[in-house]
């Protein structure tokens, strides 16, 4: 069952944010303000969800979105969307900067899954739908996984839980969410 | 690692998950197949998409600025301008760049289209090729479309009937079958098992009603041994008592003079 169909990934881009990677990659200020104004509180609430603090977080909004000026042109669209791509690079600076918190302090202090969010766009919602569907257990598990960065090993003595069990929670969770989410919806 | 292994590692290393031997084995898998990556990339899609469910939250205004400070700090516009000094020189050797390179663009592009009308020219001719190919492949589909109409029809009629020919000495392997109408006197022979006739010979068939066996066509094998063969109407098939297959001139005969290879009972009333 290899291969998603990714190729038709590139034609779910909007042709607003497609003419504003051209212009960024073209080197137009103006469009950085742009893109930054679409997708500035998109990162900083990924960034805030993994450090917990308000000024860190915005050094990496500013990390990403300069990183995402010098390197548009590498920006793949058959392989996601530039929502995918920002918060790939978030989560990745994000969670070096808690890693490197981490080591010079104590654990970071749980928080409560806050109340369910009404996030804007068609895609934004399939996403929590698709989530809503998963036990909390897998959530629980998927969440310490991408939001704290912690690996398979590191979930199961948090949770107290064989491996092999935490193993299979993550896998069915993102093969369920695989399926519920196919290709980008919108 | 067994491509079942690695669908169930995929998952967890597109959410950085991995560790130990497991992050080992799966990053030497990554390293040597092309669908692995395939399959990881729609994973780590999958996890790119997550914190779209996170509530947006806005940074503070004052942010905006200091991004595009970041990229443009003062005086140092993208791309940098060239000084006036340098300006003229600069502009000569681009003008001369640019028409050398227009040469070379014209030269190539005259070179492809030449290769490309080349390349249309064998391809209409291969086109024409297959064409021709495939009306003649129609036109057996037709003729065997046609035969097992004919077949099915006869076949439908309630009073049709089965003649069984079996093979004599001079061909023992020989079998064959007729189903044969003694009203529309319609009959079609199904043959199995006979060698091609020798060069010049042909097989023709007999219906037999009284004393005198009736030539009913000739026909060939194919390279399998077999044969449909639609017999031509004879009076003689309202009363067929036998049916036989004699080995005889590629023309025929009006009466056997070859070997017989098949014979059998009509099988009527």
């Amino acid at each position: 069952m290899f291969g998603v169909g990714v190729s038709r990934l590139s034609r779910m881009i909007s042709p607003q944010s497609r003419q504003l990677l051209l212009r960024l990659v073209s080197g137009d200020h103006e469009a950085l303000g742009e893109f930054y104004d679409l997708y500035a509180g998109l990162v900083n609430g990924l960034a805030l969800r993994i450090l917990r603090d308000a000024s860190d977080a915005e050094d990496v909004v500013q990390e990403v979105f300069v990183q995402a000026w010098r390197q548009a042109s590498r920006f793949d669209a058959s392989r996601g969307t530039p929502e995918a791509w920002l918060c790939t690079m978030a989560r990745t600076r994000a969670l070096d900067k808690l890693r490197r918190k981490v080591s010079r302090r104590e654990e970071p202090e749980e928080v409560a899954p806050g109340p369910t969010a009404t996030p804007g766009s068609a895609e934004a919602i399939a996403v929590r739908m698709a989530l809503d569907e998963l036990s909390a257990d897998q959530r629980r598990a998927l969440e310490l996984a991408y939001y704290d960065g912690l690996t398979q090993t590191e979930i199961a003595a948090r949770l107290g839980e064989a491996l092999g069990t935490v193993k299979t929670r993550i896998r069915t969770a993102m093969i369920q969410l695989r399926e519920v989410l196919g290709p980008l919806s919108s | 690692m067994s491509e079942e292994r690695f669908l169930e590692l995929a998952p967890l290393a597109a959410l950085g998950a991995l560790d130990g031997e497991d992050q080992k084995a799966f990053d030497e898998a990554l390293r040597s197949s092309m669908p692995c990556r395939a399959e990881l990339a729609a994973f780590e899609l999958v996890a790119a998409r997550l914190p779209l469910a996170l509530e947006p939250v806005a940074p503070p205004s004052s942010l905006r600025e200091h991004v595009i400070a970041a990229v443009a700090p003062p005086g140092h516009g993208r791309p940098e301008a060239p000084s006036r000094s340098w300006l003229f020189s600069l502009l000569a050797a681009a003008m001369a760049l640019i028409m050398g390179l227009g040469y070379l663009v014209v030269r190539r592009d005259r070179d492809v289209a030449r290769r490309e009308a080349a390349g249309a020219r064998s391809g209409l001719e291969a086109l024409g090729r297959e064409l021709t190919e495939a009306n003649v492949a129609l036109s057996a589909l037709r003729q065997d479309l046609a035969r097992e109409r004919a077949v099915g029809e006869l076949v439908a009629q309630p009073d049709s009937r089965l003649a069984r020919l079996t093979g004599l000495p001079a061909a023992p392997k020989a079998s064959a079958r007729i189903v044969w109408n003694p009203g529309s006197r319609r009959a079609i022979l199904f043959v199995r098992g006979l060698d091609a006739a020798p060069a010049g010979k042909a097989y023709e068939v007999w219906v037999i009603a009284q004393a005198a066996p009736v030539p009913a066509g000739v026909f060939q094998v194919g390279a399998d041994g077999s044969a449909v063969f639609t017999l031509p109407v004879v009076e003689e098939t309202a009363r067929a008592k036998t049916f036989a297959v004699t080995l005889e001139p590629a023309a025929g005969t009006m009466a056997p003079t070859g070997p017989m290879v098949l014979a059998g009972a009509a099988g009527g009333s």
